[in-house]
């Protein structure tokens, strides 16, 4: 216990280094979410200050009766699956694809990039025109092609919304994976594959048992990041339906932003940002578990 | 020396948080107004106007800040619940009973009483915009009324006269719908509706014309009378069982009906002065402007409207009132009406020279009507309104249900 005076004074430095960093993510993360977690337990309509206040759990009791939360929290989950289900397939087959050597491989990289550092934005109003119902070029190409007699209202029918929503999200990040699973392929040291093959293992057993074990802390952590952004994003949905038609394309994040902004009713809100942070958080937990199991397997 | 660096990084860190607060420039002689606005080229007629204002009241500066329209009022509610609201923003009607609510508004009666231009606003728009606690807190600044747009060379192409009724309309947009080509497509259709948010406008026309009313004269519900709902389903009707509207009517919205309009895409369609230069640009004669047709029971069409509040919380009210007001009077509301393509408020303004759209307009003064003064009226127009008649159209919810639903909106 005895340390030297001299010791004790030289302390204070890394907690000033360390004070600007943590102040703001005190102030911007830790705050917010204190004040969140706050709301979702209070009455608070904005345009009705005289009755804010704590309210218990009857908020949490709404959004248990709640269909609308039920549908969108059923639309989150399709959201999530189908779009990380077909981003790493896609991603994974991009990444096979460009780990090969090829004339023009350098080129192909970039521009594989150039869906993921595109704007949301800008994404979500190219999908939109795209789609379009009256003069959208994906209609026009399929009548083209004599595919279609009448153009699809691909946006405006509550069938057909959500998974034109899903193919440009899908279209939009599936670089991701492909550049994290690339470098991932390229770190797996070529012996590993001559090795393989002087032991007879075909191409095929090669990929699944060499490829794939070597791939797989790279692709359990892009998966984990990916779900957590997908399960998140919300202004690619606000800009091509806005939720519509109907309630069609409400995800959580949707709902939640929808009821504060347009609703006004940041209660209700907060405690639908809170359910959906605490199912993201179990999601997240028993995957980092199974994750840390099969690494020490 | 660490000693040192630590205890400056510390100083600095503290030293930002307490000046944060006095970052701003306290002049005692010069009074600033905080004015927000939401149309899109400031150089039109905001900074000339400026200028002038500044010109002829030294001592006062106005701050103006331009923030988008898909965000306004969601940002003007939470710098109002956030404590720093400007001292000036333009405003619209149906935001006026939460900002009472609120009690975020400044009542301008006094300042009215004493204001000289008073008497050369509209006496419809200073009925419109009173409060229905009798004050009145809004500034008038624009306004616009809703007609139908038509393409008259199709309509005299087929010998069709401008529908003067429902049942007209219906006609009309029937013999519109057409496939031009012979391939079995619909190439034309009659009717453009928004069935995105902001068609409200669209609906109010036929249903609360046609039996449906909000809160009637003693303030019941009367938007599931066996009427109402006969009315709303007439609307319903237009898109799923006669097919007027274009298959993406759920998902349109103001560009995409526009779009369909100068496309040819659409033979008519609803919306204000706002948009006839952009019409009258790409189709010139061939675009036409009527009141909206009658309903069973009278005529209803939406008065667009746009007021200047100044916000209980200002510094600086009677510097605020001044460009309020300022605004108003009607040689400068002249020029402010060359940003926004809209209608001055001033009776001086009129002009006897008017087109067929701002005929239309005035034609149609008589009957246009505002959504009740009631707070859950803007989440109606928000998120509520768009989303039951996308279901209702979708077939997911019957007229009924529809009804049912937004009464239960406004017993809240």
């Amino acid at each position: 216990m005895g340390q030297p005076p001299l010791r004790k004074k030289r302390d204070l430095l890394p907690y000033a280094l360390v004070t600007p960093a943590l102040a703001i993510t005190i102030a911007i993360i830790f705050l917010p979410m204190f004040q969140t977690i706050t709301y979702s337990f209070s009455q608070y309509i904005l345009y009705k200050p005289q009755e804010k206040g704590f309210i218990g759990f009857e908020n949490y009791k709404t959004a248990f009766s709640d269909p609308l939360f039920a549908s969108s929290l059923i639309h989150t989950f399709v959201w999530i699956v189908s779009i990380i289900v077909f981003q790493f397939l896609l991603g994974f087959a991009t990444a096979l694809l460009l780990n090969r050597r090829f004339t023009g491989r350098g080129i192909a990289r970039s521009l594989i990039l150039v869906p993921w550092v595109t704007p949301s934005v800008i994404t979500a109003l190219m999908w939109r025109w795209m789609y379009d119902g009256n003069h959208g070029l994906i209609n026009q190409l399929l009548a083209k092609f004599g595919l279609i007699k009448e153009f699809i209202p691909f946006l405006a029918q509550t069938s057909t919304a959500m998974g034109s929503i899903i193919v440009a999200l899908i279209w939009q990040g599936f670089p991701f994976f492909a550049i994290m699973l690339l470098a991932g392929l390229q770190a797996i040291p070529d012996e590993l594959y001559e090795a393989a093959e002087i032991d007879g293992a075909t191409k095929t057993q090669r990929f699944f048992n060499v490829t794939i074990p070597m791939l797989k802390p790279v692709i359990l952590t892009t998966i984990l990041l990916r779900t957590i952004w997908v399960a998140n994003s919300l202004d690619i949905i606000l800009i091509m339906t806005g939720g519509g038609p109907g309630y069609s394309t409400y995800t959580l994040p949707v709902y939640s932003y929808i009821k504060a902004y347009k609703g006004m009713d940041f209660g209700y809100s907060s405690t639908i940002a809170v359910l959906l942070t605490i199912l993201l958080m179990l999601i997240v937990t028993g995957y980092v578990r199974n994750i840390l199991k099969s690494q020490e397997d | 020396m660490k000693r040192v660096i630590a205890l400056t990084l510390i100083l600095l860190i503290v030293g930002s948080f307490a000046f944060a607060q006095g970052g701003k420039a306290k002049t005692d002689d010069v009074q600033v107004v905080k004015f927000w606005y939401h149309f899109d080229n400031p150089e039109t007629a905001l900074n000339p106007l400026i200028e002038k204002f500044e010109a002829e009241n030294p001592g006062i500066k106005i701050d103006p800040e331009r923030i988008s329209w898909d965000t306004y009022n969601q940002k003007l509610l939470t710098s109002i619940a956030g404590g720093y609201p400007p001292d000036v923003a333009q405003v619209k009607l149906w935001w006026q009973p939460q900002l009472v609510e609120m009690g975020a508004l400044l009542p301008l009666d006094g300042y009215i009483a004493n204001w000289d231009g008073k008497d050369d606003i509209h006496d419809r728009i200073w009925e419109l915009t009173r409060h229905s606690d009798g004050k009145q807190y809004y500034m008038p600044l624009q306004m616009v009324i809703l007609y139908l747009y038509y393409r008259a060379d199709m309509f005299q192409e087929l010998g069709l006269a401008v529908p003067k009724t429902r049942e007209e309309f219906l006609d009309v947009a029937k013999k519109l719908t057409r496939d031009l080509d012979g391939d079995g497509i619909v190439d034309v259709y009659g009717f453009g509706i928004r069935g995105a948010r902001g068609g409200h406008d669209w609906w109010g026309t036929f249903v609360l014309s046609s039996g449906a009313e909000f809160f009637d004269a003693n303030g019941r519900s009367r938007l599931t009378t066996p009427q109402a709902i006969a009315a709303n389903q007439w609307f319903i009707d237009l898109y799923t069982k006669h097919k007027v509207s274009p298959p993406t009517t759920p998902s349109d919205g103001f560009v995409e009906v526009i779009a369909n309009m100068k496309s040819g895409k659409t033979a008519m369609t609803i919306h204000h002065l706002g948009s006839a230069k952009e019409l009258e640009a790409v189709l010139g004669d061939k675009i036409s402007a009527a009141p909206v047709p009658k309903g069973t029971e009278g005529y209803w069409t939406s008065f667009g409207d746009e007021e200047n509040a100044i916000f209980a919380a200002t510094k600086v009210p009677d510097a605020a009132f001044k460009w309020a007001s300022f605004l108003a009077e009607a040689e400068n509301n002249a020029i402010w009406q060359k940003s926004s393509g809209q209608v001055s408020v001033n009776k001086s303004n009129a002009s006897a020279d008017a087109d067929r759209f701002l005929k239309a307009t005035t034609d149609s003064a008589e009957f246009a009507g505002v959504l009740p003064a009631h707070p859950g009226v803007s989440e109606f127009v928000e998120s509520l309104w768009p989303a039951l008649m996308q279901q209702a159209f979708a077939g997911q919810i019957t007229s009924t249900q529809m009804m049912q639903s937004i009464e239960a909106h406004f017993a809240k």
